[in-house]
């Protein structure tokens, strides 16, 4: 898979717009997920979709092949949605956590409350913005530390701090949610 | 390895992409931690939640107008890394004469046969076969004005239940060109569009 998305990058940067469509097809889902992750806004995500692709076209010739395609064009859409979250005025630009007590949720309760969409979804929503995209890259795009890192732009060290504090944050709303009953 | 390292390593061993020493050890702690082992059973679970969460995306609606934008800039400029495709000047003259060589030879080939007292504005008008507009070639069933906060899937489920798809637009005034995927199905694609919520004006 990831090689055919290579071949597809050099008919690319050799002008193929066949070769675009088809890599559009191949990552356009993926891309758009974690896109709407970041933005919660359909119209917004589907207009940076668009540029990022474009950037793709545009950009395809400077690929050097030294990550996985989708990595790369993730990192594109990573700063794309930046560049949007900071016109709306609506970007975290610490690392810092809120506290946060020692007493770990409860576990069978987070399994439970995991299971329900409704949950993750209002608490992924509760998350920073790095720690959303850390975890939402690790979960919905199944990526290595290493790659969320490349993403990103930030050492390996900081995503995987970044994912502990995501989990932990994430685990107690979602425990939170069913001791307080909310459907 | 610390507990906390191990602890920012668990939703890798969570998404499958451990590997080597890492995963050794995650797997160490695990086998001795039931604790462990339930929080990884709860991010197992929300990670399948996520990635089990359907999240309609733009489609063949958004590859659509992702070609009609890299035709554009196409017309405009020739990307960067297709510069081999660049004609050289010589050779663009050959061309140039070539090109006028045929037209030239068409143009000695038609005109006797546009004798006196022809008409080739009638002739055009009883033959329209043959050529189309540099505009278009398909013409639009409908023009379509859509409500300026429609959703990309509202319009594609409009679309769909038509049975329209889009042959132009938008317009720098939002017009879109409708076009019909079956032809008998006119009055009830311009039925569905007026009584649409989403459409503010079709003609």
């Amino acid at each position: 898979m990831s090689a055919d998305h290579k071949f597809l990058i050099e008919q690319i940067a050799q002008g193929d717009k066949q070769a675009l469509a088809a890599l559009y097809r191949a990552l356009e889902r993926p891309v758009y997920k974690f896109i709407v992750s970041r933005l919660n806004d359909p119209h917004e995500a589907s207009d940076i979709l668009h540029e990022v692709f474009m950037d793709v076209w545009r950009s395809a010739g400077r690929f050097e092949g030294r990550s996985k395609v989708q990595t790369w064009i993730m990192g594109i859409a990573y700063r794309k949605s930046i560049d949007a979250m900071r016109k709306r005025g609506r970007m975290d630009l610490t690392d810092e956590t809120p506290d946060m007590a020692d007493d770990g949720p409860d576990q069978e309760t987070c399994l439970a409350a995991g299971q329900e969409a409704a949950h993750v979804r209002h608490c992924l929503e509760t998350l920073k913005d790095d720690h959303r995209s850390a975890i939402t890259l690790a979960f919905y795009q199944d990526m290595t530390y290493g790659e969320i890192a490349e993403v990103a732009g930030v050492p390996e060290g900081t995503i995987k701090t970044r994912i502990f504090h995501a989990k932990k944050l994430l685990m107690r709303c979602l425990s939170g949610r069913v001791e307080r009953g909310v459907a | 390895m610390s507990y906390q390292d191990i602890h920012e390593l668990l939703p890798f061993r969570a998404n499958g992409t451990l590997e080597g020493a890492d995963l050794a050890a995650v797997d160490a702690a695990l086998a001795e931690d039931a604790d462990l082992r339930a929080e990884l059973a709860a991010l197992t679970a929300i990670r399948a939640t996520m990635r089990a969460e359907e999240v309609a995306s733009p489609g063949d609606f958004g590859l659509a107008r992702l070609m009609r934008d890299v035709d554009a800039e196409t017309h405009v400029a020739a990307p960067v890394a297709a510069n081999d495709n660049v004609v050289p000047l010589s050779r663009l003259r050959i061309w140039q004469v070539a090109a006028a060589v045929v037209l030239a030879v068409g143009i000695g080939f038609n005109l006797p046969q546009i004798g006196p007292g022809s008409a080739p504005m009638e002739r055009a008008e009883s033959e329209p076969a043959g050529f189309t507009l540099a505009s278009g070639g398909a013409a639009a069933d409908f023009t379509v004005v859509f409500a300026p906060d429609a959703t990309e899937a509202e319009l594609r489920a409009l679309l769909l239940q038509a049975g329209l798809e889009i042959v132009s637009g938008p317009s720098a005034l939002g017009i879109y060109g409708l076009g019909l995927i079956d032809a008998e199905m006119s009055d009830a694609a311009f039925a569905a569009l007026s009584a649409s919520a989403i459409v503010e004006d079709v003609q």
